[in-house]
């Protein structure tokens, strides 16, 4: 990697990365200027359809989004703690009780956002969710507003549930009208729905170029940039950074260079949440050896592509975690196909239960399919304390034997 | 007539020992299906003429569950799994498995690998229960269960049988509610005995569970009541089925007197009302529910619930037993910690799963709880 790049993205302002921090810092800027202007403000989750909140103009914060940067900044253990001491299991998803600590604590430097008036929960992604905002709810005493998204046990999705997470979706729409007094239009949402078409597809484009042998990425860069497509897919500016990240990799493919700043020796699928406290390990460990993440399901949790309300419903109930073992083991054999991995590190997240509750069966599942070695880890997304460097290092040598090797199995 | 004691010696054997229920009605020649936790609409099988059976786990060792669940899964999704693999439920026509929590839905993935002779068979309910999408939905999802186990089973549905069970059902709750209401006035029965009572019908055809629990009362009603020097306790949880810590409750002089646990009362509070359609009954029978971890409730009623309970029953104090893993009890944990301290009504926690074999710290609970409580 030049030198001259490397200052570019750190001052340049047409850079994607600049684009993309800008993004990041206008939204938690945007969100305080609407609290100090009396606006009411929500809390949301980060597969609550938005939008929802967008097409209403409402500003709203990510729980999620938050708890990672507490964590990547070196707090999620003192802010778990925080929350153990008021009587949350250590066992419950670190996330949740970041957020429980900081809804209690209202001020912490590493990441502060304003206190919301009201709160959205999907619960797409997990139940845990469901418990989370409703302590939230009650300790804050606010309003919550529920789109109930069951885990789909088929394949396809089912009439039946289309048309009862649809009347959810009116519903809270209704409710969030009351709430904050503002109206829905058809016109805007048609907007937002462009917005967040466009971001999704450059989105997927700038994701796509892991594809490229040797990719033209870091494939940890992802994780940073996926805060935008899951906190501002619903705007133009998004669109317009992804998209300068697609230009950018395509300009890298061109010129033989890359944010993987090794040689590439092995290009591995990533299974997971990553460990934000431990980013710097996790990342080391693989780099130090030659290994690419090239894969993740992020490339397809936040392309959110589709042509009218009824596809967005469709497209929210076939988030990752609200799919059954075929349809995610399927999507992680497309993926290991197009980007050409040799192996797959699966993240054995102490934190959630949906994620890691059938990733042993699934992970051989899609290793035999696609002949790869499938080794896993022990970790955490937010709790430094789940998390051992030496076994990490230790399963990733494993890894890197077993693709030497050209085995597949599992550890 | 039975005596008491003849009574609980036979709710004893059928808690003791499901396996042997399991065997005997195959023998029979009935089919039966497992029923996972928390709610499986119970009344679809018994309608069909098949055997509705508990699967809520079992305290054992965990083995073959291993290669599937990560250690951080609840021991009871982590059991019900090793039983399907240990071949302890060969022989089922299907299980049926709802999901309500991250655990349980993880449970039936898993399921379709692990045990691939005993078909699954999801029961999806809403979160969003109270609405009419929400009515619609379930009663799809019970449409979808009806579907899969005719599949399955061979055993054709009909509305007016279910009806029929329905009414089995709902006097079965009936006389369960009776029951435990009548319990704390006989305190020489054991908290093992009680436990026995439920753990049970889990096993049991339900009218036959009536039959038994009827006759206990009538014998009941002959004896002498008893109540004076116990301590009266409530407990809540998931599930209080363990013969060393139910022990340690009687050593220490305590008796149940009401339960908000997942497997004992939270499952008879609430009928199927008598409405035309049967199915529609069901709905409403499980939209009606509430103050359990398991189901949406923006308000936090359950900790207000548990403490009316206690004042109700006079209790001396309540013991949460908490599932390990279970997030819907860990997080309802903190809210039941509150009202209870609001209320200041002396509550104790005890950390349970079903690998548990050292029950010392739970014996010093209890004692220094029992202390204080005398
Ligand atoms: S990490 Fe898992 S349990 Fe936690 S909020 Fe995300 S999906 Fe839910
Ligand atoms: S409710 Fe709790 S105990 Fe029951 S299956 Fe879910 S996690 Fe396990």
């Amino acid at each position: 990697m030049s030198e001259e790049v490397k200052k570019a993205k750190t001052v340049d302002p047409n850079s994607a990365k600049y684009m993309l921090n800008k993004i990041i810092e206008d939204h938690y800027a945007g969100l305080k200027i609407a609290k100090d202007n009396g606006e009411k403000i929500g809390w949301c989750a980060s597969n609550f359809p938005q939008e929802i909140y967008e097409t209403l103009g409402i500003k709203v914060g990510y729980p999620e989004n938050q708890a990672a940067a507490i964590a990547a900044r070196g707090a999620g253990a003192k802010l778990c703690e925080v929350s153990e001491s008021d009587g949350y299991s250590n066992d419950i998803c670190a996330y949740a009780r970041i957020s429980l600590a900081y809804a209690k604590l209202k001020d912490v430097p590493e990441q502060n956002m304003p206190l919301p008036d009201f709160l959205l929960c999907c619960n797409n992604i997990c139940n845990c969710m469901i418990k989370w905002y409703e302590n939230l709810s009650k300790e804050l005493n606010i309003p919550l507003i529920l789109i109930d998204i069951p885990f789909n046990p088929d394949y396809e999705l089912s009439d039946s549930e289309f048309n009862y997470v649809k009347a959810q979706f009116l519903d809270a729409i209704r409710q969030l009208e009351e709430i904050t007094g503002k109206k829905w239009d058809n016109d805007k949402f048609k907007e937002v729905m462009e917005n967040s078409k466009r971001a999704s597809r450059a989105w997927l484009k700038a994701t796509s170029y892991t594809q490229y042998e040797p990719s033209p990425l870091n494939g940890f860069d992802l994780l940073n940039h996926m805060a935008v497509a899951v906190c501002s897919r619903g705007k133009k500016e998004s669109g317009e950074a992804f998209e300068q990240l697609a230009k950018e990799y395509e300009q890298s493919v061109k010129d033989g260079t890359s944010t993987f700043r090794a040689e590439e020796k092995y290009r591995i699928l990533f299974e997971g949440i990553a460990c934000w406290p431990h980013l710097r390990a996790t990342s080391q460990g693989l780099k130090s050896r030659g290994m690419n993440m090239v894969g993740t399901i992020y490339t397809q949790a936040f392309g959110f592509d589709y042509e009218d309300f009824d596809d967005m419903i469709r497209r929210y109930c076939s988030v990752p975690n609200a799919i059954n073992l075929e349809l995610s083991r399927d999507k992680r054999i497309d993926i290991i196909k197009n980007t050409k991995t040799q192996g797959a590190l699966v993240h054995t997240n102490r934190s959630c239960k949906l994620w890691s509750g059938f990733m042993y069966e699934m992970s051989r599942q899609f290793g035999e399919a696609c002949h790869i070695p499938v080794v896993s880890f022990d970790g955490d997304q937010a709790d430094p304390r789940n998390f051992s460097e030496a076994q990490y290092d230790t399963r990733v040598q494993g890894l890197q034997e077993l693709i030497d090797a050209g085995r597949g199995g599992s550890i | 007539m039975r005596t008491v004691n003849e009574i609980f010696e036979q709710f004893g054997k059928a808690a003791g020992h499901p396996e042997h229920m399991m065997k005997q009605y195959l023998k029979d020649g009935k089919k039966v299906v497992l029923c996972a936790p928390v709610y499986t609409p119970e009344e679809i099988i018994h309608s069909m003429g098949m055997v509705p059976f508990g699967a809520w786990g079992a305290d054992k060792e965990i083995e073959g569950a291993k290669r599937y669940f990560p250690a951080f899964i609840c021991s009871i999704m982590q059991s019900i799994l090793d039983l399907g693999i240990d071949g302890t439920y060969d022989g089922a026509t299907a299980i049926v498995i709802p999901s309500l929590c991250d655990s349980l839905k993880v449970l039936g993935e898993n399921w379709k690998y692990a045990v691939p002779g005993i078909p699954f068979i999801p029961m999806t309910y809403p979160q969003n229960r109270k609405t009419e999408a929400g009515r619609e939905f379930t009663k799809n999802s019970y449409k979808r269960v009806i579907k899969d186990l005719e599949k399955y089973s061979g055993e054709k549905f009909s509305m007016k049988s279910l009806a029929e069970s329905n009414k089995v059902y709902n006097n079965h709750n009936h006389a369960m509610r009776r029951l435990s209401d009548m319990l704390p006035d006989y305190d020489f029965i054991t908290p093992k005995q009680r436990s026995d009572i439920f753990k049970s019908a889990f096993f049991m055809m339900k009218e036959e569970h009536t039959a038994l629990v009827e006759e206990l009362m009538e014998a009941l009603e002959k004896t002498e009541t008893k109540q004076n020097s116990k301590i009266r306790v409530i407990t809540t949880g998931i599930i209080a089925d363990n013969s060393d810590l139910l022990s340690i409750l009687e050593e220490n002089n305590m008796v149940v007197v009401g339960d908000d646990i997942a497997n004992e009362s939270r499952q008879y509070r609430v009928d199927a009302p008598c409405i035309e359609d049967a199915l529609d009954s069901l709905v409403e029978k499980f939209v009606s529910m509430d103050n359990c971890s398991v189901l949406y409730d923006m308000d936090k009623k359950r900790g207000d619930h548990i403490v009316n309970m206690a004042a109700e029953k006079k209790a001396d104090g309540i013991i949460i037993l908490m599932t390990k893993f279970c997030d819907p009890e860990e997080f309802d944990y903190v809210m039941l910690k509150k009202a209870f301290e609001k209320a200041r009504i002396p509550f104790v926690t005890i950390e349970v799963d079903r690998q548990m074999v050292n029950y010392q710290q739970a014996n010093t609970i209890i004692q220094t709880f029992s202390d204080m409580l005398n």
